[in-house]
């Protein structure tokens, strides 16, 4: 275990956030009561300032910051919402009451604070982290939960109510949602040596009933697609905190592909943010080589599929080894397999034969 | 067509009688609408010429008040005009086609018509006769009452009074059928428009239902009456060439007594005998100055070598210019003797000019406005005439081809506009402002144009917010000064108004409280109907029309866009009110202060500074 997150820690971490809250509320009231108008420096966020970081291995926003001033008439609005928001997070953080991107949204309302559509509160929040340079889950902003996890993992709850007690998630055949109470948990203890994370819920099911979890002494992570940020953090806490190596089992296609990367390496949505990624993770398959080694049966790509392929070849994080490669036999394949594929050979045979052979292989890369 | 079936000439009383529906009386609320128009009309087309601000009063009374319509009503409009003299007034109002507005110059009515129409409409429904009361000197009134004989286009006078008074003017007074509960809301609309357009004018009308409109001038200056003119060769046709010949053309005179008298006392010869030869001496002394019929007799005397008691036996039946002979019938001798003319002879020319009338150049400059010498020439170097053709020489195939020539010539100079009476921007400006309390108006006055040789100008104003109630474009059309209430969709204005893009102006058309208002001046209003409610397309016009329209909303553009920024100033005033204390309320909860901090002013001067800046 190399840094184990303590109760410390994390009350600094929220004591820190208050304090900065507390400072950028301080300088908006000082400004007023100077008769100025209140502004916020906040990052900018477009494509031409997010850079790739080769050290930190994932990508981050450039110097430039935009200037969100009340004293426009066209930036009032937005001025108020994100200091609404910093407002309404700062009650949050105190009261440790978490709230979901939707309940933020709605809970504008009673605040006379209007938002068009959850897009534009959903905007807001962002805002908000690159503000704080923190992610929206360190002021209990959370996102719909669809991400669960399973495996023999004891947390310990810091929410209300819940305080100082156990939980182990290998209790429930269901697995268990990942949401602010798991997020925020400390991570005990666990017998397991390794975290698959696996895209999609149904693979995730069978892989609870297969008890890959005992067979490969596994936590098992549903990932629900591209994985939402609190389970990336989860990710990198147990690798982090508890020392575990994480593989991605993904579809075979350029999507598959690219929710591994996010999660070893960060997405540009979140480039304002660090503390996300998994630069250790591997992506285990399926490979576009795999298909042609297991004899999956495949479906033709789409247009889209292959322009999405062309995009991420001019991505700095695809220029060399396994990712460049794969992404190379997929445009010369034109075709993609899904996780379900294996099913041909027999329900069990992903677990069975795939499996064993791809963990073995990644040891070595 | 059977041999035996009669032909009966109808009088104009007749004809209008069967054909009334043209006029404008075709039902009884329409021939309400119709006589009012008429009437007032009249008397502010007789105010305008004799340079009187008028003053008109109009009654319109139900005879039996609790009747449903269609009842019968009396109709009396007076002015403060000049009157007509007592001897004009049974023929203008007891006969069709009799009036005094049959010169070029634009006037409301063109011949006085449709007054008349009114009287013979009353007459016929309701069999009572006309009143009329005059006065020219403002001392004496002429009170007539009459009917119409309408089979012999004649007035039959009943009642013919003197009395004393004390202003000029006239007053007409007539009976008719009419359908006011219907018409009534068209005649008010059409006594607050005549006010727009003629803002120098007092009305007041009393409707049968007691009510009182009075409009009040709003200017005391009169638009610059028109003046009479020749007419433009645009205009003009075969039928009216050839009469306008007949008219140039200079005859032979009839060498009777009281001409050979005339002779004979412009040579100052009147009481002896005298000779041939000094007849002869004396015209060459005195030639300068006679007059022209007395010129050609004493050339006719030259070639015929006579004296006045010759000439008074004989006639002349010929002079025949191409073969250069006289003829005539001698009394004395009974015979027809035929005399050789000297084309070297001085009075030669006499005698040719007169009968061949004058050169075609010389006719195109006098007769016509806009024709200049050198224009007469050009012409005549196009229509491929000599300029020197005599007109009396001139055939039916020549006069065809002189008349195409004449509107198919693109070298005439635009028709002389004196002859129109426009309001003016100025007056017309007024008139809207009065009208309609607008926020915004802008008016323009074209310059003259002309369609087919009658000259017309166009005067357009534009209004917008304010009073103005209605919603969408609302047109108020106006034609030599009268309002057009009927009609009004087939009219070439609003297909004008109606293709304007006004998103262009940033105008919303459906939505926006916005006036046009057009006014047409012409000699000749191109009306689709005899009616005089639409106007119908001419191309001219309707160009004239557009560039108007395009003028006047680019200024409404200018005006919104302003408006625009205005508002937008105050949507950003509202925006500060609003978020600023939110704003307060948020940063005062986040820093844990107690009292929210004093950004009050700043409302206040951010609204001023807006306001400012516009």
């Amino acid at each position: 275990m190399k840094k184990k997150q303590t109760k410390q820690d994390k009350l600094n971490k929220t004591k820190d956030l208050i304090n900065l809250l507390k400072k950028h509320g301080a300088q908006v009231y000082e400004d007023l009561e100077n008769g100025e108008f209140p502004k916020f420096l906040i990052p900018n966020r477009s494509i031409s300032n997010i850079i790739y970081d080769k050290k930190l291995r994932q990508y981050v926003l450039g110097t430039n910051t935009s200037l969100r001033s009340s004293r426009n008439s066209s930036q009032l609005r937005s001025f108020t919402q994100l200091l609404w928001l910093a407002f309404f997070a700062n009650k949050l953080t105190h009261e440790k009451k978490s709230s979901t991107l939707r309940d933020v949204y709605y809970s504008s309302q009673a605040f006379a604070v209007d938002f068009e559509d959850q897009g534009e509160s959903d905007n807001i929040i962002v805002d908000l982290e690159a503000v704080l340079s923190q992610p929206r889950e360190d002021f209990y902003v959370f996102p719909e939960e669809r991400s669960s996890i399973f495996g023999d993992l004891t947390i310990e709850y810091t929410i209300p109510g819940y305080e100082g007690k156990t939980q182990n998630l290998s209790s429930h055949p269901d697995g268990y949602a990942i949401g602010p109470s798991m997020t925020s948990a400390e991570l005990v203890d666990t017998s397991a040596e390794l975290v698959i994370a696996i895209e999609k819920g149904g693979l995730f099911t069978r892989f609870v009933e297969e008890q890959v979890d005992k067979k490969f002494k596994s936590i098992i992570i549903n990932t629900g697609g591209q994985a939402p940020r609190s389970t990336r953090t989860l990710l990198k806490r147990l690798h982090d905190e508890m020392g575990l190596p994480v593989v991605i089992l993904t579809d075979g296609d350029v999507y598959g592909e690219h929710i591994a990367m996010v999660i070893k390496s960060g997405s540009a949505n979140a480039a304002h943010l660090k503390g996300l990624t998994v630069p250790d993770a591997k992506w285990m398959g399926v490979w576009a080589t795999d298909i042609d080694k297991f004899k999956l049966p495949t479906i033709p790509m789409t247009e889209s599929d292959i322009k999405r392929c062309y995009d991420l070849l001019k991505d700095p994080r695809y220029q060399e080894g396994l990712w460049k490669r794969e992404l190379e036999v997929f445009i010369k394949i034109k075709r993609k397999a899904e996780l379900e594929a294996f099913s041909k050979y027999g329900l069990n045979n992903i677990t069975e034969k795939y499996l064993p052979k791809k963990l073995e292989e990644s040891k070595s890369f | 067509m059977s041999s035996k079936e009669e032909f009966n000439q109808i009088s104009p009383s007749e004809f209008f009688y069967r054909n009334r529906d043209l006029a404008g009386f075709s039902n009884p609320t329409r021939s309400l609408y119709t006589a009012v128009r008429e009437f007032v009309e009249n008397s502010l087309d007789a105010c305008d010429h004799s340079g009187i601000l008028p003053n008109i009063h109009m009654t319109i009374k139900a005879v039996e008040p609790d009747k449903p319509d269609p009842k019968h009503y009396i109709l009396t409009v007076k002015d403060n005009g000049p009157g007509i003299e007592s001897k004009h007034v049974p023929l203008a109002f007891g006969t069709v086609l009799y009036g005094s507005k049959f010169g070029l110059k634009q006037a409301r009515g063109m011949f006085g018509l449709g007054a008349t129409m009114a009287i013979l409409y009353g007459q016929i429904t309701t069999n009572k006769p006309v009143t009329v009361k005059s006065s020219t000197d403002g001392k004496t009134q002429d009170h007539f009452e009459m009917l119409l004989d309408i089979q012999k286009n004649k007035p039959v006078i009943q009642k013919h009074v003197k009395k004393e008074i004390s202003e000029t003017g006239l007053s007409v007074s007539i009976c008719l059928e009419g359908d006011y509960s219907k018409a009534g809301t068209k005649i008010r609309e059409y006594v607050k428009q005549i006010t727009l357009i003629t803002p120098y004018a007092t009305i007041t009308f009393d409707d049968p239902k007691g009510e009182k409109i009075k409009q009040n001038k709003i200017i005391r200056s009169m638009p610059p009456s028109p003046t009479i003119i020749a007419p433009h060769p645009y205009g003009i046709d075969v039928e009216t060439i050839r009469r306008m010949l007949v008219d140039t053309h200079y005859q032979i005179p009839i060498v009777d007594d009281k001409m050979i008298e005339k002779v004979r006392k412009e040579l100052g010869m009147s009481k002896n005998k005298f000779s041939y030869a000094d007849i002869m001496k004396k015209t060459d002394k005195k030639w300068k100055s006679l007059t022209r019929p007395v010129r050609v007799v004493l050339s006719l005397m030259s070639f015929l070598e006579a004296n006045f008691e010759k000439l008074q036996k004989i006639r002349i039946e010929d002079v025949d210019i191409g073969n250069n002979k006289i003829t005539y019938w001698d009394y004395g001798e009974s015979q027809t003797i035929a005399v050789d003319m000297d084309p070297e002879s001085p009075y030669y020319k006499q005698l040719a000019n007169t009968v061949q009338g004058e050169s075609l150049t010389h006719f195109l400059t006098k007769r016509f406005q806009r024709v200049g010498p050198t224009a007469a020439n050009q012409f005549c170097k196009f229509a491929k005439f000599k300029p020197e053709t005599r007109i009396g020489n001139m055939n039916n195939q020549d006069l065809v081809k002189l008349s195409d020539a004449l509107q198919t010539y693109e070298g005439f100079r635009a028709p002389d506009p004196t002859c129109l009476a426009p309001l003016g921007a100025e007056p017309l400006e007024k008139g809207i402002d009065r009208f309609f309390e607008p926020d915004f108006k802008a008016v323009v006055q074209r310059t003259a144009s002309a369609y087919s040789g009658f000259p017309f100008i166009i005067e357009m104003g534009i209004a917008y917010g304010g009073n103005i109630q209605s919603r969408g474009t609302k047109v108020y059309r106006f034609a030599n000064r009268i309002p057009l209430l009927y009609d009004e969709g087939s009219d070439v204005v609003l297909k004008v108004v109606n293709d304007t893009d006004w998103g262009r102006y940033k105008v919303k058309n459906d939505s926006a409280p916005m006036v046009v208002v057009s006014h047409i001046c012409s000699t000749r209003v191109p009306y689709k109907t005899v009616g005089k409610e639409n106007v119908a397309d001419r191309p001219e016009i309707e160009k004239e029309l557009r560039l108007a329209l395009q003028f006047l909303s680019r200024k409404l553009s200018g005006y919104m866009s302003k408006k625009g920024q205005a508002e937008m100033a105050k949507k950003r005033a509202n925006l500060y009110s609003k978020y600023l204390p939110l704003v307060a309320q948020f940063c005062t909860e986040l820093s844990g202060n107690k009292k929210e901090p004093n950004y009050k002013k700043m409302i206040k001067e951010e609204i001023s500074i807006e306001e400012k800046t516009n």
